[in-house]
């Protein structure tokens, strides 16, 4: 893996461009860059064939190449597998050709607190809470052989965490990254590439200390940071306030090599992404486009500098019963498949009947919304605007800070709801 | 132009097998064919344009689910169910009637229609002939059928003809309340328990009605093999040759290769998407239950034969992972198993065309039966339409499952 920075600009953060041999081919992608979250190794709800044919895919362009985030959480299981298996790792999953970056944990879903002992660190899986060793977790990535993997790491810290906590996880994670540095030239797979954990809560000595422990590294240990430890992923992330994390984070990013890429996992907001990337921040998830379609929340805020008419609300709210009989798509002029061949009305009807085509059609909008996002970003930094973008995602036109934070739908299917179709007969 | 015309492009000389073009409104759908089931306006978990690509003619909706949600309301609004849906090709409704019976424990029938206890709120409900219709012509489905008095297929005595008698006086009613003829094709349902002259008198007394197809119902709901083949045999003798025949509720790979020896056109079930939900992938052998152990380092793809999108992209081990824990899983097993129904229909319509099908039901039952005899049924059904299958050589294993057919 290369990283180049193509283009720093005072006002607008910095395009980039990530070159990954390891894919087979080799694929280029730019930066900010967005990758897709998994679970189990699949974009949730989307076949690897529906994905690039209807939404990576599109208008017969040449498709963009994808950064596969995979988390050990939901793939844990599939070690042993995955070293009897003679292609590469996103082959295995579908996507022959496609890269991939190992992850410790889900941002889709609230880590669990605790389980951090002396010598392990924990992984939860659908099985339940695992214990893993430095030994163990070089195994694993021996027989993942992912393309790039984080660094083993204590980041079970927030903004409420204690001194103590804060300490306890970068101490931690240094004994940790002192055996996964050592291991990583022995790696048989040398195309793998290390991220670098940089943790510490928001405690700018302990943050400090985790970066001048990665620093120390001789050159060519690493090839890259992840920041974590700011939130428990879930819907926390999408809710963090950017007066508390942006601060820590340029203290970071600062600290850190600058040409080195720079990754934050999580499903934090359009505004702080944003924010993050102005600050210097390079690689995002799509967690929080997940994390809005099970909660029946269409993506449609606006990111079109033409654009004029205000948008108070980010979402469209498919669990309203207003949009019943609203035969129009879920948002207007809308490339996607579901905009396109589907409406309000009959998304609303998934919804209802709880049908697994509901979170699939929200998915393929709120990925082709969250794609458009990125791409939006890439080139207003190209065109040094991002204040500009900064600005309309704040306000959407309006004169107030628009909330993008997600709440969990705690509707349930209302019983009074259903058609009137069989009572109207009662009287024939 | 009716909105549905068949025509036999080809007929067996052995078996009562036939291939055809029936033509609707929505698209023309040849026959022999499968119709995978969307019940709520939805094929699980996939996209109208996924099941276009697997060359799918024909869907069928719920009339019961559909009434409820989204509703008769909305979908006159929306247009009809194609429209709702995003579907554009041809779509089946049921009347549901045999959903009701099914589902609700407290449905009872009369004269008048099936009374029942809605489900939501709990308020008497009834659904009859002429409101079966109604929801079916805002539906807009191309074919729609006739509501009928259902009985337990183990059901005999008077209740069984009283419940034919009644389909056929329902029919009219039926008939009578369709408002949209030039549009939709309304087919009659042959009932008659497993009683062969209530059988025949039903399929005469309908073939007296206008009608553009026929449906065989009341079967596959726990009578034995035996009975099951028989009363399937005795509908398509008297059943006209001009007009395609509806198998209701019959979706397994081999009686589907029988039914249609027998004479059949269209068949529907639930049962390949359901079982993708398990983690079963359908194969000519049976059925991959994905989530033995034995899969979980198994690196080949289902079937290397198949073209659909998941043998082109994933492997057993992998979708042993997946299979039950991730949602995905359920699409990907649903579209090779609505790929697999699809094919086999595919694979009888040649083997019709070219006059080979006699051969291919002897390849396919040797196939499907590896490691178990053939069931005397399979043997007896077959036999009445002048396949022999060629003897087991296990003549014990043959007495084996000889038993286990007449105690089922
Ligand atoms: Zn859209
Ligand atoms: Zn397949």
């Amino acid at each position: 893996m290369k990283f180049l920075v193509e283009n720093i600009n005072k006002n607008s953060g910095r395009l980039g461009l990530l070159d990954l041999k390891a894919a087979g081919g080799g694929i280029q992608l730019k930066t900010p860059l967005l990758m897709q979250t998994t679970k189990g190794g699949s974009i949730p709800y989307l076949s690897a064939d529906l994905f690039e044919n209807y939404v990576q895919n599109k208008n017969g362009q040449e498709p963009v190449p994808v950064l596969l985030q995979l988390t050990l959480s939901t793939m844990q299981q599939m070690a042993e597998s995955l070293a009897l298996w003679p292609a590469s790792l996103s082959h295995y999953l579908g996507f022959p050709g496609q890269g991939n970056v190992l992850l410790l944990r889900d941002p889709c879903e609230s880590t669990p607190s605790g389980g951090n002992d002396r010598d392990v660190a924990p992984i939860f899986t659908r099985q339940g809470k695992e214990s893993l060793t430095p030994e163990r977790y070089m195994e694993i990535i021996a027989s993942f052989k992912p393309d790039i993997y984080q660094g083993l790491c204590d980041a079970d810290t927030n903004l409420e965490s204690s001194k103590k906590r804060v300490q306890k996880s970068v101490d931690r994670t240094e004994r940790f990254m002192d055996y996964i540095y050592e291991q990583h030239g022995k790696l048989q797979s040398t195309s793998s590439s290390l991220l670098a954990p940089i943790v510490g809560g928001y405690n700018i000595f302990a943050r400090t200390q985790s970066i001048k422990h990665a620093r120390q590294q001789p050159e060519g240990k690493y090839s890259g940071y992840i920041l974590e430890g700011f939130h428990n992923n879930g819907l926390s992330a999408t809710a963090l306030d950017g007066s508390q994390l942006l601060p820590i984070v340029e203290h970071c990013v600062k600290q850190l090599e600058e040409n080195k890429i720079k990754m934050m996992p999580g499903a934090y907001s359009p505004l702080i992404i944003l924010e993050l990337i102005h600050i210097g921040v390079d690689v995002f998830d799509t967690s929080y486009a997940y994390c809005a379609a099970v909660n029946f929340k269409a993506l449609v805020f606006n990111y079109d500098e033409k654009s004029i008419e205000p948008r108070p609300t980010p979402f469209l709210d498919i669990t309203d019963e207003a949009i019943k009989e609203e035969f129009v798509p879920l948002l207007d002029n809308c490339k996607c498949l579901t905009c396109q061949k589907h409406t309000r009305a009959y998304v609303h009807h998934l919804y209802k009947t709880n049908e697994l085509l509901g979170p699939i059609l929200l998915m393929i909008h709120n990925l082709h919304h969250f794609m458009g996002f990125f791409e939006t970003i890439r080139s207003s930094i190209a065109q040094d605007k991002l204040p500009k973008l900064i600005d309309l995602v704040c306000k959407q036109n309006g004169d107030s800070k628009v909330d993008y934070s997600i709440e969990k739908n705690v509707k349930v299917i209302s019983k009074a709801v259903v058609g009137k179709g069989f009572e109207t007969t009662t009287e024939s | 132009i009716p909105p549905l015309t068949y025509k036999v492009v080809a007929e067996c000389s052995v078996t009562k097998a036939r291939a055809g073009l029936m033509s609707l409104r929505h698209s023309d759908v040849n026959t022999p064919v499968f119709m995978p089931v969307g019940t709520q306006g939805t094929m699980k978990g996939l996209l109208p344009d996924q099941l276009i690509e697997l060359n799918c003619q024909i869907l069928l909706g719920n009339t019961y689910h559909l009434g409820l949600r989204p509703g008769i309301e909305t979908l006159r609004k929306a247009g009809g169910l194609h429209k709702f849906m995003g579907w554009p090709r041809a779509i089946l409704t049921d009347s549901g009637g045999f959903q009701m019976v099914s589902l609700l424990q407290l449905a009872e029938i009369d004269e008048k229609g099936v009374n029942f206890r809605s489900p939501f709120d709990n308020s008497e409900c009834m659904l009859t002939p002429e409101h079966s219709i109604q929801i079916q012509n805002a539906i807009g489905a191309d074919i729609m059928m006739q509501l009928d008095d259902v009985v337990k297929t183990t059901t005999t005595g008077p209740r069984v003809e009283e419940a034919m008698e009644r389909t056929i006086r329902w029919v009219d009613r039926c008939i009578k309340a369709h408002d949209r003829d030039d549009d939709q094709s309304l087919f009659p349902i042959v009932q008659g328990g497993l009683d062969i002259p209530l059988r025949h008198r039903c399929v005469s007394a309908l073939m007296e009605r206008q009608v553009r197809g026929f449906a065989v119902g009341g079967l596959s709901g726990g009578e034995s093999k035996h009975d099951f083949w028989r009363m399937v045999h005795v509908c398509t003798d008297r059943l006209p040759r001009d007009k395609p025949r509806y198998l209701m509720g019959v979706g397994f790979a081999a009686d589907l290769v029988v039914c249609v020896a027998l004479g059949i056109d269209m068949f529907d079930c639930v049962f390949p998407t359901r079982t993708a939900r398990f983690g079963c992938a359908l194969v000519d052998s049976g059925q991959l239950n994905l989530k033995q152990q034995k899969y979980k380092n198994d690196m080949e793809v289902i079937d290397k034969d198949c073209d659909c999108s998941t043998c082109k992209r994933y492997s057993r081990s992998y979708l042993h992972h997946i299979a039950t824990n991730e949602c995905v899983s359920s699409s990907l097993l649903s579209i090779h198993n609505v790929a697999y129904q699809l094919r086999l229909m595919r694979t009888m319509q040649e083997a019709i065309q070219r006059d080979e099908f006699p051969q291919f039901v002897k390849d396919f039952m040797a196939r499907h039966f590896q490691t178990e005899p053939i069931p005397e049924w399979i043997r007896e059904a077959l036999a009445a339409v002048k396949i022999e299958l060629p003897k087991d050589d296990a003549t014990d294993a043959t007495k084996e499952a000889k038993k286990r057919t007449t105690t089922s």
